[in-house]
């Protein structure tokens, strides 16, 4: 079966401070994997993210989605496969003054029809799915607050809620949980390993604890100054491995 | 190293002209001192003149000897201390690292040679960023850098915060001079108001209803530009917000709605007022058009200044999923923005009350008409009223506006 993700020679360079982000990445990311992203703060992980569909222009490369280049893509087929690839994020990024239920809604929106999603009009499917995922991520009880009363935690599944409306192919995480304290990472972390196991999602997420890409990841990919410096199993990373990669002072700490 | 991403047509302010920072710096830093020390001048002069022969004048020496001078102390303030333009633009003369501020000798040199070559600017061509320095400062062995924190601080270094001082002082003993003060009237002229007092505190009761007719007109007139220029103004502040506006047509709009709202906005709405009593005809119609327009130019600037600090994470999110940029707009930007909408329309309306009144001089049919006419007629009983009755309507507009922006925080 040909991979979900063909990612060729993809570089990346901020024009302004002419910052090389991404230095000739290439990878597959084959169907139903869990690859997880480590590296520095800086190494790339997030530009790589947003490369994939296409939030940061890649200067050049070529990502092949499905046997769709991304890169090539108009502005019509990008919105057709970006709504094959949800997206949830560090912060959230939700709309915090805008109710959950309307935050979940959003996740419909690349599929809606365009007049009538403009009136905040949704068809009673579309909210029926969106208080089933709301089920899902267990917070049905909060679909008619606004975003921004909900914990952190609580704001993540909401993101989590609005990737399942996409019922995309591919779950891109951006640090889910790097905002979150240690117990509430793991629960957020569990919604998505589920997306991954009983939706057959592929799921590429950035972390920034080794031991919960450990626990989670099927394949590691590790970044340091935009290349990749491993990749592999999660048991493959020796105490070698992991000083080249977050460099020689650093110190493995254990998250549960 | 902490990531900052743009959400996609979110963009950032472009570095033009990076190469000639420096030298512009410099030539900027020379004409503000110009122009600083030609105004003490003319200020100086005018106080003497005004003390010492009582004539308003600002010339005490021949224009050219003036102009000479100037340019003259200009240089010799660069050369040896820290002046007001160098300080603005934090650029200082520096000696050589270890005795930054001294070598007098060198900066004399300087000083002369900068006459020779600075003045016509030629000096200046040879000065770039780094290492080449100008013609006179090459020769007399110091370099124009970056100003620095000093760590032994000298007086003579600190004489631009002298200057500063000493202009301020002397622009409000000129302004004094000028308006012609005169604490002795203020004090004891209090007493001729009396009767005027006595007559505001007892309001004449019986224009109270054709106050109120025309107190009426002023807030319609105040409503009705606000509701047109919300309309207007929220279109408009999308291509007045610099982080939605890119490529070169988007900078050229952007340019251009700022620069034309920054114009009308100057203008003051009683001077549309005339424009429009000219334009229409004489009636509150051009009361509604004069507040229109400046509330259109200003709310576009307040509407945008709002979207220019809106979060680009949802938006960011919106994008993700696949939304049209009109859904990116409704969904990821609309909502982070209503509310301050809302806000910053009610502190207009406010506003636009206030001002309707204002623009009764002019011959719009509001109160502040009434007020204009019976002060001129000093019918002060009947003043009296009209003042209580904007002053109530104020006081009321000012707590509902202050309650309903509290709601929409």
């Amino acid at each position: 079966m040909e991979p979900l993700l063909v990612v060729e020679h993809l570089t990346k360079i901020y024009q302004r401070g002419e910052i090389l982000a991404l230095d000739d990445v290439s990878f597959t990311v084959n169907r139903g994997e869990f690859l997880v992203l480590i590296g520095l703060s800086g190494s790339g992980k997030s530009t790589l993210l947003r490369c994939i569909n296409r939030l940061i222009e890649p200067t050049s490369g070529r990502i092949i989605f499905d046997g769709i280049d991304v890169t090539k893509a108009s502005p019509r087929e990008l919105r057709l496969i970006r709504r094959r690839m949800a997206m949830i994020f560090q912060n959230f990024n939700l709309v915090r003054r805008s109710l959950v239920m309307t935050n979940v809604l959003a996740g419909r929106l690349g599929y809606a029809n365009p007049w009538l999603s403009a009136l905040q009009k949704f068809p009673r499917s579309d909210i029926e799915m969106a208080m089933a995922n709301l089920k899902r991520v267990g917070i049905p009880e909060q679909a008619y607050k606004r975003a921004d009363e909900l914990s952190g935690g609580q704001q993540q599944r909401v993101g989590i809620a609005r990737a399942l409306m996409q019922k995309p192919d591919l779950l891109m995480a951006d640090e889910p949980v790097s905002a979150l304290d240690p117990a509430t990472s793991n629960s957020v972390m569990q919604y998505i390993e589920l997306m991954n196991k009983e939706d057959g999602v592929t799921v590429i997420t950035s972390l920034h604890f080794l031991s919960l890409a450990r626990r989670y990841g099927t394949r590691i990919l590790a970044l340091k100054d935009g290349k990749i410096v491993f990749e592999g199993l999660p048991a493959e990373i020796d105490e070698a491995k992991f000083k080249e990669i977050y460099g020689e002072e650093a110190e493995e700490v254990e998250i549960r | 190293m902490d990531e900052k991403y743009y959400a996609g047509f979110m963009t950032s302010k472009p570095d033009w002209m990076k190469g000639l920072k420096f030298i512009r710096r410099r030539i900027l830093a020379f004409t503000t001192d110009f122009v600083f020390l030609a105004y003490t001048w003319t200020i100086f002069s005018f106080i003497v003149n005004m003390l010492a022969y009582q004539t308003k004048s600002f010339v005490i020496l021949p224009w050219w000897v003036m102009l000479i001078a100037t340019v003259e102390i200009a240089g010799l303030w660069e050369s040896f201390g820290i002046s007001v333009g160098m300080r603005l633009l934090g650029v200082q003369v520096s000696g050589g690292e270890e005795k930054p501020m001294l070598r007098l000798g060198r900066r004399f040199l300087r000083f002369i040679l900068w006459n020779i070559s600075g003045i016509p600017l030629f000096g200046l061509i040879f000065a770039t960023d780094q290492g080449k320095r100008a013609l006179h400062d090459r020769l007399s062995g110091l370099s124009v850098v970056k100003a620095e924190p000093a760590t032994s601080r000298r007086r003579y270094t600190e004489s631009w915060a002298l200057a500063s001082f000493g202009i301020v002082l002397s622009t409000i003993i000129a302004a004094a001079l000028f308006t012609k003060v005169d604490m002795r009237a203020f004090f004891t002229g209090a007493p001729k108001t009396g009767r005027i007092w006595a007559a505001l505190l007892t309001p004449d009761w019986s224009v109270f209803l054709k106050g109120f007719r025309y107190l009426i007109t002023t807030i319609f007139t105040a409503c009705l530009a606000t509701a047109f220029a919300i309309v207007f103004a929220a279109p408009l502040s999308f291509l007045a917000a610099r982080n939605l506006t890119h490529g070169i047509i988007g900078r050229i709009v952007y340019t251009i709605v700022r620069a034309t709202m920054s114009i009308i906005r100057s203008i003051e709405p009683i001077i549309w007022g005339i424009i429009f009593i000219v334009w229409v005809k004489v009636g509150a119609f051009p009361g509604v058009l004069a507040l229109f327009v400046h509330s259109v130019a200003d709310l576009t600037k307040l509407y945008s200044e709002r979207l220019e600090s809106i979060d680009p994470g949802p938006v960011e999110a919106i994008r993700a999923t696949g939304a049209r940029t009109a859904h990116v707009i409704l969904y990821g930007i609309v909502p982070q923005i209503i509310n301050p909408y809302l806000s910053f329309t009610i502190y207009r309306w406010d506003i636009n009350v206030r001002m309707a009144t204002v623009i009764g001089l002019i011959g719009v049919p509001v109160i502040g008409q009434l007020l204009y006419q019976y002060t001129q007629l000093y019918k002060f009983h009947m003043v009296g009223m009209m003042m209580l009755l904007i002053l109530a309507t104020v006081w009321s507009l000012d707590y509902l506006s202050a309650r309903l922006r509290a709601r929409l925080k």
